[in-house]
């Protein structure tokens, strides 16, 4: 345990550290982080290599009584998920040591190290209120990350727009999990997944609600809405962190977490994260496909791509979850990497608008190779990392006997590859514009981490055996989770056939695309973009009428002047009406005091008879 | 009468006597004359009163009761502040000799009025009191000062003939006029007389409707007067009899509740209706006036509870009433003389130019309101207590809700005056002269330290009561 607590430990304590570092000093914070996150990926390594070999830690301490202990629990699942957030870490504080946009290099590096102390945390958690402490605590520090990003308007509300989302969420989360807790009479998972609940009654609000906080966390729809306006409006850097990498790791390890090892899901549950997952694929990648702008393209995509993982899980078959698992960590892999090639791009020509970019292989190789192996990987080209999860999760799907699934999968493959074709296309291939005439290949430190990433996702590919083997099925198996069918290896069967076909489908959509778009590759996806029903359909999209977020904003709005309205009606009655009631009967009395002996005569008199009568015992 | 403390009405009578003689050469000479004596009846009084040996022996070498010495202290203290006011303003026209004697005179018939053991003697120093007042009112000339003396006039006069057809049914069903033999054999006749008594105190005192009078003398009269009025001659001439009256239906018991319930319901609607008017009143004077009027309602429905802890608040309230209605008169008068009118819509941003008027009337206004710990919160505190806990606790809820409308009116008066931004033709306004500032800090200081140190006026008054 000792190990992986370096993973936790090291990192919070070295972001304290660094907050007492002047801002003046060159290197030393960029060091000293890069130091410490290499340092926490090696101790995750070694806690890796030591789950791999069988051996499981954990830790127990007294915290808050009865209630829960902290307890932290190193089972092969943690151990991989540690790793894989540790590696994402290291990375881009490489990649970001010569980036310049990501605002104050302190503070960026200060959230880089507080992001990773809190997501090792988080999933090496056995206790759910313990994850929640850790789950809680990256709320703060994906605000800070993205408010401290840029110095612009659209920055804070993008940074307040996502904060919000995941508070709402989270909250959610936090109810679920005391509905779990509660139900199960212990917060522990370890306990919990001895005698798993199953959907009944409260069981089926504490799952859904934690299921919402944990699809939310992974950007799917229709709480994605936050990540294309980030893609606009923060760095790269955090780009192919937070949203690429991190969030994805932690919401697809929750959402395993609590569909597969503390819940008993039936067959209903998996039709609804079926079509959860099919509908954040089809939704997302559709928007992706029209995108013009290089990272809010890769944004949509990263939404898009996290309809697999869940749909892959949602299949309970072990196939399609080892899919889903697989999955992320290939995804990961690559989006970072495309993130990365994005932040390289937009370093050296100080844009990511596609339409102004193009014909840059040959100013930036690196770059162009390690996109094009990502843009490959995406979209499901064999033999990369992305054809065999992908594959494993159509397979699951098939599995399940719901056949459309598997279509919407297919389309979305389908779609992404052609925005691939037409982004590559656009950036990389054409005609070199004369501005860019003088552009240079990025640093070492940016490439780097690109290389080692499209490095990975040739290594997964070719070598996919290997991490299916020894990382997938035994994370699956320290959760139960047994397949009877041989998961790992190429199968050059119907689904290779079906694969090819979508690849040539998408070539073939993407020249079709560009000569009707009078060869021009930014605009290849016109055709698609402004056919009839699309058209209106994307219009909306972009006026961000399916944006829960906006949408519930505009609520608010109208709620909050509902409020208003009422505030004021009460008030009048409060206020205006009783003032009102006095002042017209003070303005009475005082023109009844009009000086009228006769007047004030009769009215003594009056009173005096009245009086009289009273005294005299009249009631 | 209690002829041990007779020498407080005989010597401002004789006063009265000898100023229109001596003043007859030297002017000042007749300011001097009245000013001292009301500040040696004052000393003298505040003598008997804080000695330490009288109070440690609980007051007990006394015969009179704590209701006598506290309201022969607020008449004298009230006395010696317009007195002293009206000396140093210069406001009240003293040509002809007549204020000093009139109010010498008045002084007199209130300490003979509050040393009285029976009402005939009190009806007679009674109707000194009126005539007094009349003249005084009318001391202003113009047509104003003899407008509302002839209201005065004409609507209480009623009030003098129901009092001596009250008390000649006394004395023809009974043949004496004092309470605990009247007691014995409660009649008819007797409570007929008693209701009688009770109207005609009730006019002298402008609860409603026979309040009418009230705002218009006030108005009429000489700021100083007003003063004097509002603060002592109503009070004594006509709430302090209708407190002694309530302390005498205590012994008379079930059968005259009728009585003393009536009175609470005219204390009710007065507090009431006279704060509702006092709200929209463009006259600093007058609105003053509807104030008093409400702080009238508030003394008979404490009195009217028959409850100790009532008649208690009920005699707190008059001495409170006495020191910060005074106040708020005196400082119109200072304004009035620096600003030339107390038509409050002329007026704006006196704060800067007038900081003391300004902090000693948010200092009287906050005690009427009945704010925490002025000594007007504790009297209006009792007296609503007595009225929650006799049962009447709609009316309780009715004077807490019309204590909040009397700030209301009063800070609407403070903001007119005092804040905002001052007018231009106001930019030369002067601060009023020490001298003039005296009464007013004085009365503030007593209001504060009467406020803070309740317990020891509470105490005093429980010990003699």
């Amino acid at each position: 345990m000792t190990t992986n607590l370096i993973a936790v430990g090291l990192p919070l304590f070295s972001a304290l550290l660094l907050l007492l570092i002047s801002e003046k000093t060159k290197y030393l914070k960029e060091l000293l982080s890069i130091g410490v996150l290499l340092t926490s990926l090696i101790a995750a390594g070694m806690g890796l290599i030591l789950s791999m070999k069988g051996v499981q830690t954990s830790l127990n301490l007294e915290w808050l009584g009865s209630l829960s202990s902290f307890s932290l629990k190193a089972d092969m699942l943690s151990s991989f998920l540690l790793a894989a957030v540790s590696m994402f870490s290291a990375a881009v504080s490489l990649y970001s040591f010569s980036m310049e946009k990501k605002g104050s290099s302190k503070w960026f590096y200060f959230n880089v190290l507080m992001t990773q102390a809190l997501a090792a945390g988080a999933v090496l958690s056995d206790s759910l209120i313990t994850m929640l402490f850790f789950w809680e605590g990256m709320l703060v520090f994906l605000y800070t990350f993205i408010a401290l990003s840029a110095d612009s308007k659209e920055t804070k509300n993008t940074a307040l727009k996502a904060f919000l989302i995941n508070a709402v969420t989270d909250l959610l989360m936090i109810i679920g999990v005391l509905i779990t807790g509660a139900l199960a009479g212990s917060f522990n998972m370890s306990a919990i997944s001895g005698s798993k609940l199953t959907l009944t009654g409260w069981a089926t609000a504490g799952y859904v609600l934690m299921l919402i906080g944990a699809v939310a966390k992974a950007g799917a729809f229709p709480f994605h809405t936050w990540i294309p306006d980030a893609a606009l409006n923060s760095s790269a850097s955090f780009m192919s962190y937070v949203p690429a990498a991190i969030d994805k790791l932690l919401g697809i390890y929750f959402l395993a977490r609590i569909s597969l090892y503390l819940y008993q899901l039936d067959s209903f549950m998996q039709i609804v994260l079926m079509t959860l997952g099919a509908v954040t694929i089809i939704v997302a990648v559709m928007m992706a496909f029209v995108q013009q702008d290089y990272k809010r393209l890769l944004s949509y995509h990263a939404v898009s791509q996290t309809g697999y993982m869940i749909l892959g899980i949602g299949t309970l078959n072990p196939i399609g979850i080892a899919g889903g698992l697989f999955h992320m960590i290939n995804h990961a892999t690559y989006k970072s990497c495309l993130f990365m090639t994005a932040g390289s791009v937009e370093r050296q020509t100080g844009t990511n608008d596609i339409e102004k970019l193009g014909g840059l292989f040959w100013k930036m190789p690196v770059t162009a190779v390690c996109f094009i192996i990502a843009a490959a990987a995406i979209s499901g080209i064999a033999p990369l990392n992305g054809f065999f999860s992908k594959e494993l999760v159509y397979k699951g799907s098939l599995e399940t006997g719901y056949v459309w699934f598997f279509f919407a999968a297919e389309i979305g493959s389908f779609l992404t590859l052609a925005s691939f074709l037409k982004l590559g296309h656009s950036v990389f291939f054409g005609k070199l514009k004369p501005e860019f005439e003088n552009v240079k290949e990025s640093p070492f430190s940016v490439l780097f981490p690109m290389v080692i990433f499209s490095a990975i996702c040739l290594a997964f590919g070719f070598g996919a055996y290997w991490p299916i083997k020894n990382l997938i099925e035994p994370s699956l198996a320290g959760i139960g989770i047994v397949s009877s069918h041989e998961l790992a290896g190429f199968h050059p069967d119907y689904l290779f056939a079906f694969s090819l076909a979508v690849i040539l489908l998408a070539l073939g959509n993407h020249i079709l695309g560009f000569n009707l778009a009078g060869k021009r590759a930014h605009k290849a996806s016109d055709h698609i973009h402004h056919a009839p029903i699309l058209s209106e359909i994307y219009d909306m999209a972009e006026k961000k009428f399916f944006d829960l977020y906006e949408l519930s904003m505009k609520f608010m709005n109208y709620f909050s002047r509902l409020l208003f309205k009422s505030d004021r009606f009460f008030d009048k009655i409060t206020d205006n009406m009783p003032s009102g009631f006095f002042g017209y009967t003070a303005e009475k009395i005082s023109a009844a005091h009009s000086g009228s002996y006769s007047l004030y005569m009769s009215l003594s008199l009056i009173g005096a008879l009245i009086y009289l009568f009273l005294a005299g015992g009249l009631k | 009468m209690t002829t041990e403390l007779l020498s407080y009405s005989l010597i401002p009578l004789l006063s009265a006597l000898a100023i229109p003689f001596l003043g007859r050469k030297n002017r000042k000479i007749t300011e001097i004359l009245a000013n001292v004596t009301l500040l040696a009846g004052l000393a003298n009084l505040a003598y008997m009163i804080f000695h330490p040996m009288n109070r440690n022996s609980g007051y007990a070498v006394f015969s009179f009761d704590g209701l006598t010495m506290s309201m022969l202290f607020t008449i004298y203290l009230v006395a010696i502040c317009c007195v002293f006011f009206a000396s140093v303003s210069g406001m009240v026209k003293s040509e002809k000799n007549s204020f000093y004697p009139l109010v010498m005179i008045s002084v007199s018939a209130m300490s003979s009025m509050v040393l009285a053991k029976d009402f005939f003697t009190l009806y007679i120093f009674m109707e000194a009191l009126a005539v007094t007042s009349f003249a005084l009112i009318a001391s202003e000339e113009g047509t104003l000062g003899i407008e509302g003396a002839i209201k005065y006039l004409l609507l209480t006069f009623p009030a003098s003939a129901l009092i001596i057809i009250g008390i000649s049914l006394m004395l023809l069903a009974g043949g004496s006029l004092r309470f605990d033999i009247m007691s014995q054999s409660f009649s008819t006749a007797h409570f007929a007389a008693l209701a009688f008594i009770t109207l005609g105190f009730a006019i002298k005192a402008g609860l409603f409707p026979f309040h009418f009078w009230t705002p218009d003398a006030y108005q009429g009269a000489p700021a100083a007067v007003s003063a004097y009025l509002a603060g002592v001659v109503t009070k004594i001439s006509g709430m302090y009899a209708l407190v002694k009256i309530c302390m005498a239906v205590r012994l008379f018991g079930e059968n005259a509740h009728a009585i003393s319930s009536s009175l609470l319901l005219a204390g009710v609607i007065t507090l009431v209706f006279a704060s509702i008017a006092a709200l929209t009143q463009k006259d600093m004077k007058r609105m003053l006036a509807f104030s008093s009027i409400s702080q009238m309602g508030y003394i008979a429905a404490g009195a009217a509870t028959l409850n100790p802890i009532g008649i208690l608040g009920a005699i707190l309230h008059i001495f409170n009433h006495a020191t910060f209605k005074t106040v708020l008169f005196l400082n119109s008068a200072s304004i009035e003389k620096s600003v030339g009118t107390t038509d409050m819509r002329k007026m704006g941003g006196l704060e800067k130019n007038m900081p003391f008027t300004s902090w000693t009337s948010i200092i009287a206004l906050f005690s009427t309101a009945g704010v925490p710990p002025l000594s007007g919160f504790w009297s209006k505190l009792l007296i609503i207590i007595s009225l929650w806990i006799t049962g009447f606790k709609f009316a309780a809820v009715v004077a807490l809700i019309f204590s909040i409308v009397t700030l209301a009116y009063f800070m609407t008066m403070q903001k007119k005056v005092f804040f905002g931004k001052p007018k231009e033709e106001l930019k030369e306004a002067k601060e009023a002269s020490p001298s003039m500032l005296a009464p007013a800090v004085l009365m503030s200081l007593i209001i504060v330290f009467s406020g803070i140190f309740f317990p020891y006026v509470f105490d005093f008054l429980e010990k003699t009561l």
